[in-house]
């Protein structure tokens, strides 16, 4: 997801500046991501909220907090098959594959990027409607589920732009 | 001795005290907060002693455990401040005459990681903004539970420990990896739900022994049978019992040291006094018995305030109060030292300190099931064990206090023995839910006490029930009958029958469960009858293999040494109440949607097949489009005039109302639990049928899709035009299978004179009437008594009314916290004129919410 040259200087931010300018690096590198959390998603918002997170977790010691000491694999994927995701977490990195891994501790299967949206910003009857309605399974470790949401609305917040979101 | 003494039962000339206005100002102005002190002390506990590494966990490491906390957690003597409205912490001055709470709060929202606690997590950041119930939780509170309690517990809560169980399992039964079909139908949502990962709770301890002999009693009871105790388990299970007896004690005597150095430091001689009461009562109770009513009401407080450290708080109710606590307040009032209005000062201040938390709900449950409390049941009158009246002047104190407090919580339930209790106390009841609007619930002792003998508790036992929860009745402190394990949506089983087993919402038409035939295949209604037989019979089995694979989960992880101190059964067994202690350990499951698939059946039965109006295939393509281009047929299914409905006294539709209730009892009724106890069947709904009505299609009924089931065991709204019908045809059900209780919600114009009680206190009677054995009468009934005109303006303007209090169904909830389709389902519910007995028309009222 993130070249390892790019991965190497951004190791660095944190390192020499405070959390608070990593933060402000942060907010200025994921502008389009913040655009698509307060507004509509396309289906490239996977892509940029994964993305937003990596980004994060080496720019913001705080953030990266969040997934010290950490280990487990989320896989996203749609019923037909064309969104394959694993995203995997190890004692604070984070590696995102296009592959389905076999080790998930829980497989979420989403319709479409608007409802995974839903999925992780709107924490409503939309998410509800979705299970019921059979248009999103998950399987396995629920709290592995809450807690890849809290990285997400965590995430907004060191954005600037949790409260704009449609919670 | 006199057990009434009262001159006036109404007890009308006592009001709020001064104290007591002010604290419950402050009460509803409070804003729930997060309490983070539990799961901090817990998750430390575990960390320091290796528990989150352990494959099980004796009682005696989780009494270490919980004594710890006792030991540790903060003595809140008097709270300082509380969560105002925008969100801010305000000073005020607490003068409850009762020290300690439930949380480090003043209302506090208790976590329990273990158990469900975690789904709070993605939503923490947002819990002040939701606008459905918000919680206040400080910036910092959230990093730590985070960072430091909400990681420990990914894999060790209920639910994941049962999941890894059924992986483990299935692996080694089928060589299947990740497989647990087990909890795939229990997460689809729709079906059931399962209480087990969210709660032990669901049941009434007595605290007869904490009252009369002090918890120092319980220790050298313990201490003594833990030396003959004939194996290791008993000999740890005794010890558990001492060590959490002495934790509860090591917290009153926390309380009052904290109390003592309050009165040192305080310079009004009045308060100083208070406080240095407080602390004299705390050095005394709950440890040694109490010496008068205040001491016998703290015991209870603080014992009370230990069960809810171990445990969540779903329907954990306090039984019999008016008997337990009776001789010390006679006692009392015939000394001259306790007066009446202190008395009800004394109560109102302890019904403030019990709803003192509320359920840590999170922002989805809200949306299904917004609104509800703790559902802490108390229950007043009835009989003794010996079948004589047990009502006496503390049952009066104690509608009089609930009457003044209005309150949520506790949920007060009124027993009532016709022809044993006197007719004047039925009236007062009754006087009371037309004072309060909602409460108290009022239930048939004869019909409960036969109900009860009938599934093995003895005579003296059944008559000693209390009720738990909601509605649930069960021998007091003898049962634990964890009565809501089970919430199981019925109709969401007829669609299977309707849809061959199939899966009617994905469009894949996956199969769910088992193909019990193409109903437009079927010949007769008996062919459909025995489709849906066979679709409730494999789901009961799913539900309760679950339901039991859980419970195993709570015997490795779970033991419950506080609650089974309170028991009567662990004691003498020197076995935890998880194990099977208590005397009684039945389960239950409540349903939901009766009366929407008893007239479902009779519309197919009627239009279907015997008038063969439209044909299977028809009424289903019906439903698949929502009635859209079948609204003559919609009309036709939806009128009592021309197709049968439950409530109208029509033998067909009560038939298979009654036919429904005896298939669940016996299907249920034969299965194990994992205690060695059976299932019993209830029907009540709390806001379940509400929550599962939006997300369930339209049925054959005339219901159209996410429109709200009826409540309880109450006949669909709109579709019982006349009282007297509606009521015979309840009491007419078979009582004797309906264990878990049942709630009958109905709702009457508020009118004016005495003559709306005559009428009201009439209605009770003829409804618990058996009618000299023709048939088993009523079990329990509750009211709405607020006109529709408020509910209206309450949508409208709900800081208005900010202590409107409804009967949901079964428990009693703040009109303004319910969510908008449960608001729409008490408005539309079928409103009586007591004085014509005939429903008052009205258009269904709309959504209140946009976001309904």
């Amino acid at each position: 997801m993130i070249a390892t040259s790019k991965r190497n200087a951004l190791n660095l931010v944190p390192v020499i500046f405070t959390d608070a300018v990593g933060q402000f690096v942060g907010r200025l590198v994921n502008r389009r991501l913040k655009r698509e959390l307060v507004s509509e998603a396309t289906e490239t918002f996977l892509v940029l909220i994964l993305r937003g997170m990596a980004l994060t977790f080496y720019l913001s010691k705080g953030y990266r907090r969040n997934i010290k000491g950490f280990r487990g694999c989320f896989v996203m994927r749609t019923f037909d098959g064309l969104v394959r995701t694993s995203i995997i977490f190890d004692d604070g990195e984070m590696k995102v594959v296009e592959e389905e891994r076999d080790d998930w501790d829980t497989r979420i299967t989403f319709a479409d990027a608007a409802a995974l949206q839903r999925f992780m910003f709107s924490p409503d009857r939309d998410i509800l409607d979705a299970i019921v309605g059979g248009a999103l399974e998950s399987e396995g470790n629920n709290n592995h589920m809450y807690k890849f949401g809290f990285l997400a609305q965590d995430l907004a917040r060191r954005l600037g732009v949790l409260e704009a979101v449609n919670f | 001795m006199a057990r009434i003494t009262l001159e006036d039962l109404s007890l009308k000339d006592y009001r709020l005290t001064p104290r007591v206005s002010h604290l419950k100002e402050v009460y509803f102005r409070a804003v729930p907060e997060i309490c983070v002190e539990r799961p901090r002390l817990l998750t430390r506990y575990y960390l320091e002693h290796g528990l989150f590494e352990k494959d099980r966990i004796s009682a005696l490491e989780k009494a270490r455990a919980y004594r710890h906390i006792l030991e540790k957690r903060k003595a809140v003597v008097a709270h300082e401040r509380f969560c105002g409205e925008a969100m801010k912490l305000e000073k005020f001055k607490d003068f409850s005459l009762f020290a300690g709470s439930t949380t480090s709060k003043f209302k506090g929202v208790p976590l329990y990681p273990e158990f469900l606690a975690l789904q709070l997590w993605h939503g923490l950041w947002t819990l002040k903004q939701r606008e459905s119930n918000p919680y206040f939780i400080a910036d910092k509170e959230v990093e730590e539970l985070n960072y430091e309690v909400f990681p420990y517990w990914m894999d060790r809560n209920v639910q994941e420990l049962t999941r890894a169980r059924c992986y483990k399992e299935n692996e080694e039964k089928y060589g299947l990896e990740k497989h647990a079909p087990e909890m795939k139908l229990f997460e689809k949502l729709r079906y059931f739900m399962a209480s087990k990962p969210k709660c032990i709770s669901h049941t009434t301890p007595d605290f007869s022994r904490a009252v009369g002999e002090g918890l120092r009693g319980i220790i050298d009871d313990a201490k003594s049978r833990g030396r003959d105790a004939r194996s290791d388990y008993q000999r740890e299970f005794y010890e558990a019992m001492v060590e959490v007896m002495e934790g509860i004690i090591a917290y009153s005597r926390n309380l009052a040291g904290e109390a003592a150095k309050l009165a040192h430091r305080e310079r009004d001689a009045a308060r100083k006094e208070k406080l240095s009461a407080i602390a004299a009562v705390h050095r005394r109770v709950p440890e040694h018995p109490a010496a008068n009513f205040r001491e016998a009401l703290t015991a209870v407080w603080i014992c009370w305030t230990a069960i809810h450290l171990e445990n969540p708080n779903v329907g954990l109710s306090l039984g019999r109060l008016d008997q337990v606590l009776y001789p010390v307040y006679r006692r009392d009032i015939d000394d001259g030292t306790l007066a009446i209005e202190e008395a009800i000062e004394l109560l109102c201040c302890l019904w403030l300190k019990i709803g003192d938390h509320v359920p840590a709900v999170p922002a989805e449950g809200e949306k299904l099931f917004a609104g509800t409390g703790s559902n802490q049941a108390i229950t007043i009158g009835g009989v003794d064990g010996e079948g004589r009246d047990a009502v006496n002047d503390l049952t009066y104190v104690m509608l009089r206090a609930t009457e003044l407090m209005m309150l949520r919580d506790p949920n007060l339930n009124a027993r009532y023995y016709p022809g044993v209790n006197a007719e004047n106390y039925l009236r007062r009841i009754c006087e009371a839910n037309i004072n309060t609007g909602a409460t108290p619930a009022i239930h048939n002792d004869e019909a409960v006490i036969k109900t009860l003998s009938g599934k093995g508790e003895t005579l003296e036992h059944a008559r000693d029930y209390a009720v738990i929860g909601c509605v649930e009745p069960a021998s007091n402190g003898r049962s634990y009958g964890h009565s809501g394990a089970v919430l199981m949506n019925l109709a969401a089983i007829l669609e299977l029958a309707l849809y061959n087993g199939k899966d009617r919402y994905s469009g894949r038409k996956a199969l769910i469960s088992l193909e019990t035939g193409d109903p437009t295949t079927f010949k007769n209604f008996e062919e459909f009858k025995e489709a849906l037989k066979a679709q409730i019979t494999w789901f009961v089995k799913q539900a309760t293999a679950l339901n039991n694979i859980f419970g195993k989960t709570h015997q490795d992880f779970q033991p419950t040494p506080i609650l089974s101190s309170f028991f009567e059964g662990p004691m003498a067994k020197g076995r935890d109440l998880i194990m099977g202690g208590a005397v009684y350990n039945s389960s239950g499951v409540a349903i939901i949607g009766l009366a929407d698939v008893a007239d479902s059946l009779s519309a197919i039965q009627r239009v279907v097949f015997e008038e063969k109006v439209v044909s299977f295939k028809e009424l289903l393509d019906a439903l698949d489009n929502n009635f859209e281009g079948y609204e003559a047929l919609q009309k036709r299914l939806a009128n009592p005039a021309k197709t049968p409905k439950y409530g109208n006294e029509h033998p067909p539709a009560d038939a298979n109302a009654a036919w429904l209730i005896e298939f669940l009892d016996g299907e249920l009724g034969r299965l194990d639990n994992y205690r060695g106890g059976k299932y019993r069947v209830g029907f009540w709904t709390m806001t379940n049928h509400a929550g599962f009505g939006m997300i369930t299609k339209a049925t054959p009924n005339g219901r159209k899709d996410y429109e709200n089931f009826a409540s309880g065991i109450t006949p669909v709204s709109g579709a019982t035009p006349y009282l007297t019908p509606a009521l015979n045809s309840a009491a007419g059900l078979p009582a004797r299978c309906i264990a878990n209780g049942m709630a009958l919600n109905l709702k009457y114009t508020p009118e004016a004179g005495d003559k709306m009680l005559d009428n009201f206190v009439a209605t009770v009677s003829g409804y618990f009437d058996d009618m000299g054995g023709e048939r088993e009468g009523g079990m329990e009934i509750q009211f709405n008594v607020t006109n529709r005109a408020t509910f209206e303006d309450a949508v409208a303007h709900p800081e208005k009314y900010p202590e409107l209090l409804v009967r949901v169904s079964g428990y009693t909830a703040y009109f303004k916290d319910l969510n908008p389709q449960m608001q729409k389902e008490i408005i539309d519910r079928t409103e009586y004129l007591l004085s014509t007995g005939s429903a008052v028309r009205y258009e269904p009222f709309p959504l209140p919410r946009e976001d309904g």
